[in-house]
């Protein structure tokens, strides 16, 4: 299994260039699409989702054309949007069983085990059944997750499924999803790039519409290993390191911004070299330090 | 002034939402075509009262105003509301602004901006009248104050006031649900106002609680002449002063309640208990997530929509608003039930017909408000609470999802609909009525209720996804409403073109759901075909994920459109074309159908080519031979004829002008004379021939003429309802006014003076005046004889029984057919009725006076089984009413008296020689309450009687004033034997009707209004305004003096020959005045000559004790006499009149009992009197009884304090 994305663009009728030209090749297992606020990670799920049409380009998955055969995608797919509501005045249980029926689950006694089972792995088996109004943001979100999974989808879209999770749930869920992306085609989109380090065999990186860059997450890491240079200053300095160095992240130590350094070489002997994770990989390709290169 | 910039603000940000110019838009575009055209019309504006004219204004304004709401809630409703659903009200509540600051410049500005989108209707009137197509007739010039008095009292205080409410129960409940609520409650209560006012005596209460004033509009202009309506502004003062103070009030306190309730805080404490959470025991996370094969196909798609349906069904269902409709529509009904089937204040069985016309009359409109609330609710479902984006990603077809919404919303009509049956059958037992007709119930409920709920769902979910914004959705369906409900004025008046049109026509017990199942289902077919064939566009055009333009759903509408609902769409197109052709064929090709311009031009035509044959000589018709074959299976009937006719003119006849009848199915066989004549002229649209003879009919002299006709009924008509149910199956019905005649006939003429005027005709004189010679040789009637022999041969279905005028001669049955020979021994107005259906026959005698003898009479009712209730009513009104007659009028001409039943097609009696049809839905099912309202079989019984001396014995020439002949004094026949069997205080019920009767007619006058003795066939003089003034007449000077008037005229005027013409009102009048002592001529002169009128009321009262026995009571009385001119413009006139006074003094059991009554004479417009009387005086009257024609009759009588 197998899904193919080329030259898929969209400009909304605001003006907004949410896609461009965006092609990407997404195998079996999980898949990690890594991008800031308003890249256009949501437009691309939505359009896999069926929820939307592109200006222009093609998904297949195999031989299934996405956008023509949308009824077909619909049967293999599970699909957690970023922002989702539900109606207040079902209960957990009661919305699960009735979305799984129009998953297509027909057997009362199946979808009975199947969503037990799912309240369970998402730990709502107490809650199900309190009303989805009274639910916390948390609870909710995990609602969305269990609803994503039913019917063994094949092709399943996550958008920030971890947001709002504590991490005992964060750790659950990711564990849940990993299991189930052994067969099936996982596209988790995400900007907490520990998700996709932790997660995921391949990876794309989009900003903007456009896709900077895909590959899986050792081999990026590796292709920026010993360029990536880390230095404590103070806060007055920081404008001044801006000027001259390709600053790609800065974070607070101990009240004194840390700051990291795209460098093929050591700038300088102030600065030390560190091991780059999949965090600097993403912030040089998002703030454009690559391009210059 | 935070709160000011808070008010710029809002105008700020409703000045950038397109939906306000939407909204202005609307209301201007329903304001200018309203003032522009003839298309729109809302309340008022007809005849004589302008379009512009100040009542008409006001009236169209509370309409706009009031069921505009929506537009209102809309603005108001969200304007604290939408910071809640945009989620920034956490924002602003914790922003350093004062509640007041908030809430006072939110409402203001959201209130400016409301008044800004109504005056939308300000300008669209304003602009319209000045449009160059406007018929300046129909206009008054033009004045601004018109448009701005009513604005500023009712538009203005009635947005104020929805405002208040809409605006924080907006922001209190935080939900737009409860502000729906309101519009249902608001429009519960002008429902309930609505309903009071069918009530005479309930008008002022209807007036008062009207949220939105239309009733206390009415109310207050109820009694107002044409004149007055166009000439004065409807003042603010009385009950308009006082429901607005009412409703301002109302909006006052809200506010108060509203602002103090209202809390900065951002999460609302919640009155419901919080929801426990019960230990349903620990998540167990080791558990394996089954691989469960998903299946798809048709067994799954009807699970899938079975399930999907049902939850919609049930979100409806456990909703608020639902309940609150459904809750308040039932609640109306309740309130209504009370006077079901009310004719002159009785009531009658509640039938299982009489509750359907209750429930589809009232709940129609709950029906419109759950359908256009819940298609948008429905469509936005998802979208509301944020779930499309994983709906959409359901595999669940675009069809099954809208196609579920669609079902879930029918099923809960039907259950609706099933309640509505069990409401219907519970009312029914409550009120002691066991016979439930369920086949009846289920049979108009699940056919024609039904189909509409079904097609005009599907036409909402259309619109809502097409348009797809909710409100505007809304606002688009009552649009639609609108426009199906005038494609009659744009020329598309065939059913075929009204969206759900054809119907089931009437039921009647006598003849089930008769021939019109089979119409009504061939549109159902055609109009179903037409939605199933829109359903898959709208399917296609759904919003399903986040393509919401119209652009790009149109773009990707082909793609959408799947095999299978390319398959329905194109079938159903194709039903709803071959539908179309059959109803077409059936129609217009079977047969012939004009539409009302088509058919005005037909009458304009006739009258331009023939008018100059209305009064051409013609022999007169002595003698009428018929044989007639009915067959009721086939709604077919065959007539051979024979008219002999005679030469009264001094002249020789030589052309004989034929006018044969109108209706299409009728076909004329032959037309032929027993003498050589030849056709002369040929009008043959019309059916008009002049025949000329070869040798002319010399005065004195008879010929005959010869004709045979068929009337076949071929497939069915565009609208079964008009002109087809003479024939039918059970309950045969029809009169002599389609077979030949002779000349001109004024009756195809158009009657509508803008009608005519459209058609280049002069404006219709509706009667010839009393001095001209033209008509005094003319009866009422009709111009073709003074008197006809008559005998007719009968054949029917073997199981029903024929009647028609005259005397049963013989009966057979012959080739399974049953015979009937009547034959009348004298002769009698060329006017007859014939009926066929499956009869029960009660059989009675009465003995009468017949001069100085007496003479048996025997009396029959023909009535269809079960309908037995008031057989007993109407035998005693037969007897009573024809005992009084010949004792006082003179003798009866018969031997015999029959009513017969015919189904309620329509609801009237009419009296034939010797023969009542009587319809099933007038007299037969009244309940009648012994003491407590009028007995209406017995008085309508006694009035047909009368007809058998006013009528048949006596007829009017036909000029101004002829109808008192046959109606006004068929009333006073009435009313007298009324008097011997009931109180007074119940034959004043009746008169209170006939008033009321009057003085609305009045106010809707098309032409001019005329005193009694000239009028023109007006029904609300000659019944309303002929019962009171006979009843007081007979007060003034003494029913035997008026009996011995009509004694005499009867006796003088009885045959054509003795005076060569009809008798006049000016003869009528000099019989009454010589009867007439000299002080009481003036009442003769007011009653029939004059538009007459008083205002009068008792202004105080107090009394003296002069001992246990003796009381001293002053009275002071205003009396006003006004003079009313025929478009009602009056002048106060001199008072010279004999008036009743009457004193009351209250019973131990709290009745008012009369213990004075004296005419006085007034002269002066006030007096004073002191009266003795010997008991404790409770209240005072001038007029008590209400003789006098008086426009505000409460204020008549007061307490004594």
């Amino acid at each position: 299994m197998n899904l193919t994305i080329r030259n898929l663009s969209k400009t909304y009728a605001s003006g907004v260039k949410a896609l461009n030209k965006v092609s990407l090749n997404i195998p079996v297992g999980m898949f990690g699409l890594l991008g800031p606020n308003g890249a256009g990670k949501s437009s691309l799920m939505r359009t896999i989702a069926t929820l939307q049409d592109p200006d222009e380009g093609s998904i297949m998955l195999d031989d299934l054309n996405v956008l023509r055969q949308k009824e077909e995608v619909r049967k293999i797919l599970g699909y957690l949007p970023q922002e989702f509501g539900v109606y207040p005045k079902v209960s957990a249980e009661v919305l699960l069983d009735h979305l799984a029926v129009l998953k297509g689950i027909v057997n009362k006694a199946e979808r009975k085990e199947l969503t037990s089972a799912l309240l369970n792995k998402t730990n709502l088996w107490q809650a199900r059944k309190k009303k989805l109004g009274g639910f916390s943001g948390g609870m909710k979100q995990r609602f969305g997750i269990a609803q994503a999974l039913l019917s063994n989808p094949r092709l399943i879209i996550v958008d920030e499924p971890t947001a709002g999770l504590d991490p005992a749930e964060r750790n659950r869920f990711l564990n849940l999803l990993s299991e189930l992306g052994e067969n099936t085609v996982v596209i988790l989109s995400t900007h907490i790039v520990q998700d996709v380090k932790e997660l995921c065999t391949s990876m794309a990186i989009i900003n903007k519409g456009c896709v900077l860059l895909e590959g899986n997450p050792i081999g990026t890491i590796e292709s920026i290993r010993g360029k990536i240079w880390r230095k404590t200053i103070e806060k007055k300095e920081l404008e001044a390191f801006k000027q001259s160095y390709q600053v790609i992240s800065e974070r607070l130590i101990a009240g004194k911004p840390q700051i990291h350094v795209f460098s093929d070489s050591s700038p300088d002997n102030s600065f030390e070299g560190v091991g780059p994770d999949l965090e600097d990989v993403y912030f040089s390709h998002v703030l454009g330090a690559m391009e210059k290169f | 002034m935070t709160w000011f910039r808070i008010f710029l603000f809002e105008l700020q940000y409703r000045k950038e939402r397109p939906v306000t110019y939407i909204y202005f838009g609307i209301l201007f575009l329903v304001g200018f075509f309203t003032m522009s055209s003839d298309v729109v019309s809302i309340g008022g504006g007809t005849g004589l009262v302008k379009e512009n004219a100040p009542t008409t204004i006001a009236t169209m304004m509370v309409i706009l105003s009031g069921f505009m709401m929506m537009i209102t809630s809309a603005i108001m409703g969200v304007a604290v509301l939408r910071d809640f659903e945009h989620n920034t009200h956490s924002m602003i509540f914790t922003s350093p602004i004062t509640k007041f600051d908030y809430l006072i410049g939110r409402f203001l500005g959201s209130f400016v901006i409301t008044v800004f989108v109504f005056s939308g209707m300000l300008f669209g009137f304003m602009l319209g009248e000045f449009m160059p197509w406007r018929d300046p007739s129909r206009l008054l010039s033009f004045n601004l104050w018109n448009y701005l008095q009513p604005f500023l009292v009712f538009s203005i205080p009635n947005l104020f006031f929805m405002g208040i409410l809409f605006f924080f129960t907006g922001a209190l409940s935080r939900k737009m649900m409860v502000i729906y609520v309101q519009w249902i409650v608001l429009f519960a209560i002008y429902q309930l106002a609505v309903i009071l006012t069918r009530e005479i005596d309930n008008r002022s209460i209807a007036a008062l609680l009207d949220p939105i004033g239309l009733n206390t509009i009415r109310n207050t202009i109820q009694y107002w002449t044409v004149a007055e309506q166009n000439t004065m502004n409807i003042a603010f003062k009385g009950m308009v002063f006082w429901n607005r103070a009412l409703w301002l009030g109302v909006g006052l306190i809200t506010m108060v309640i509203g602002y103090r309730n209202f809390n900065f805080a951002i999460v609302k404490s919640s009155i419901i208990k919080p929801y426990e959470v019960k230990d349903y025991g620990t998540s167990d996370f080791t558990i394996s997530v089954p691989r469960i094969a998903t299946h798809f196909g048709p067994r799954t798609y009807l699970i899938q929509l079975a399930k999907l349906s049902n939850f919609y069904f049930k979100y409806i269902l456990r909703g608020i608003p639902f309940w609150s409709i459904t809750g308040f529509g039932f609640l109306l009904m309740v309130v209504n039930s009370f006077s079901i089937g009310q004719v002159f204040g009785s009531s009658s069985y509640p039938t299982t017909y009489l509750m359907l016309e209750l429930i589809t009359g009232d709940f129609t409109i709950f029906f419109v408000i759950i359908l256009v609330f819940y298609v948008g609710e429905l469509v936005w479902r998802e979208r509301d609470v944020n779930m499309d984006f994983i709906q959409g990603s359901l595999p669940v077809s675009d069809f099954v999802h809208l196609f579920s919404k669609f079902l879930g919303l029918i099923m809960v009509f039907v259950v609706t609909l099933l309640s509505l049956i069990a409401f219907g059958v519970i009312i029914q037992a409550i009120l002691g009525y066991y016979k439930f007709d369920l086949l009846v119930y289920f049979g108009i409920l699940f056919s024609e209720t039904l189909s509409l709920l079904v097609l005009f769902s599907a036409m909402a979910f259309f619109i809502q996804v097409l348009v797809n914004k909710k409100f505007l959705g809304h606002a688009l369906m009552i649009l639609f409403f609108i426009v199906m409900g005038v494609l009659d004025e744009l020329g598309l008046q065939h059913n075929l073109f009204q969206f759900g049109g054809g119907n089931l026509g009437i039921y009647s017990d006598m003849n089930g759901f008769g021939h019109f199942v089979r119409s009504f289902l061939w549109f159902d077919i055609y109009w179903l075909t037409f939605i199933s064939f829109l359903f898959p566009l709208s399917v296609a055009l759904v919003v399903r994920g986040t393509e919401s333009g119209i652009k790009q759903r149109w773009k990707a509408w082909k793609s959408r459109l799947n095999p299978h609902l390319i398959i329905l769409s194109i079938c159903s197109l194709m039903l709803f074309g071959l539908s179309g052709f059959y109803i077409f064929y059936n129609t217009n090709i079977l047969n012939t159908f004009k539409s009302t311009v088509e058919m005005a031009a037909y009458q304009a035509t006739y009258e331009k080519k023939l008018k100059k044959y209305e009064f051409i000589k013609q022999p007169k018709i002595v003698d009428t031979k018929l044989k007639m074959e009915i067959y009721p299976e086939t709604r077919d009937y065959t007539v051979k004829g024979t008219y002999v006719l005679k030469n009264y003119e001094s002249e020789p006849i030589q052309d004989i002008h034929v006018q044969l009848g109108q209706d299409d199915d009728l076909y004329f066989r032959e037309v032929t004379f027993n003498q050589p004549a030849a056709i002369k002229e040929n009008y043959e649209p019309f059916r008009y021939y002049v025949y000329q003879l070869k040798k002319p009919l010399l005065s004195g002299d008879s010929m005959e003429l010869h004709f045979q006709m068929e009337y076949i009924t071929r497939g069915f008509k565009e609208d079964p309802n008009i002109a087809s149910t003479s024939v039918v199956y059970n309950g045969t019905f029809l009169n002599n006014m389609e077979f030949p005649s002779l000349g001109y006939s004024e009756a195809l003429e158009l009657t509508s003076d803008n009608s005519r005027k459209k058609n280049g005709l002069p404006p219709k004189n509706r009667m010839k005046s009393r001095e001209d010679s033209c008509c005094l040789g003319i009866n009422f009637v009709s111009d073709d004889s003074h008197g006809t022999g008559f005998d007719i041969t009968i054949g029917t279905t073997a199981d029903q029984i024929a009647v028609a005028p005259g005397y049963l001669q013989n009966s057979w049955v012959e080739d399974e057919r049953r015979y009937f020979h009547y034959k009348m021994d004298q002769p009698m107005i060329p006017f007859f009725s014939i009926v066929s259906a499956r009869y029960e026959v009660l059989k009675d005698q009465i003995v009468l006076p017949h001069g100085e003898g007496k003479k048996e009479v025997d009396l029959e009712i023909y009535y269809h089984k079960g309908h037995e209730y008031n057989l007993e009513s109407m035998m005693q009104g037969m007897k009573n009413a024809l005992t009084y007659f010949s004792e006082n009028f003179g003798p009866y001409q018969y031997k015999q008296m029959r009513i017969l039943e015919y189904p309620r097609y329509t609801s009237n009696a009419q009296s034939f020689a010797n023969t009542v049809p009587f319809s099933e839905g007038i007299g037969f099912m009244t309940k009648v309450e012994k003491d407590e309202n009028v007995d209406v079989p017995y008085f309508v019984t006694a009035h047909e009687m009368a007809h058998q001396w006013w009528g048949h014995q006596l007829q009017g020439a036909n000029v101004q004033g002829s109808s008192v002949f046959s109606e006004t004094l068929s009333q006073y026949s009435a009313l007298m034997v009324m008097k011997q069997k009931y109180s007074e205080e119940q034959v004043k019920k009746y008169l209170k009707q006939e008033l009321n009767r009057y003085l609305r007619g009045r106010t809707t006058e098309q032409k001019r209004e005329m005193p009694l003795a000239q009028v023109e066939n007006q029904q609300y003089i000659h019944y309303g305004k002929g019962a009171n003034i006979m009843y007081a007449l007979q007060d003034y000077i003494g029913e035997d003096h008026v009996n011995r008037v009509l004694r005499h005229l009867l006796r003088d005027w009885k045959s054509f020959e003795s005076h060569g013409r009809y008798v006049t009102t000016t003869d009528l009048l000099e019989y009454l005045r010589e009867e007439t002592p000299d002080s009481l001529q003036n009442v003769i002169t007011d009653f029939f000559e004059r538009i007459i009128l008083y205002e009068n009321r008792v202004i105080e009262s107090s009394f003296i004790k002069k001992s246990e026995h003796e009381y001293l009571v002053d009275i002071q009385i205003n009396t006003q006499k006004i003079e009313a001119d025929s478009i009602g413009n009056t002048r106060d006139i001199m008072m010279n009149d004999w008036i009743d006074v009457g004193v009351f003094t209250k019973e131990s059991t709290g009745k008012e009992k009369l213990i004075y009554l004296q005419k006085h004479h007034f002269k002066e417009k006030t007096s004073t009197l002191r009266i003795k009387v010997n008991m404790l005086p409770s209240s005072v009257g001038i007029d008590p009884y209400h003789k006098l024609i008086d426009r505000t009759p409460s204020d008549n009588t007061v307490a004594i304090n």
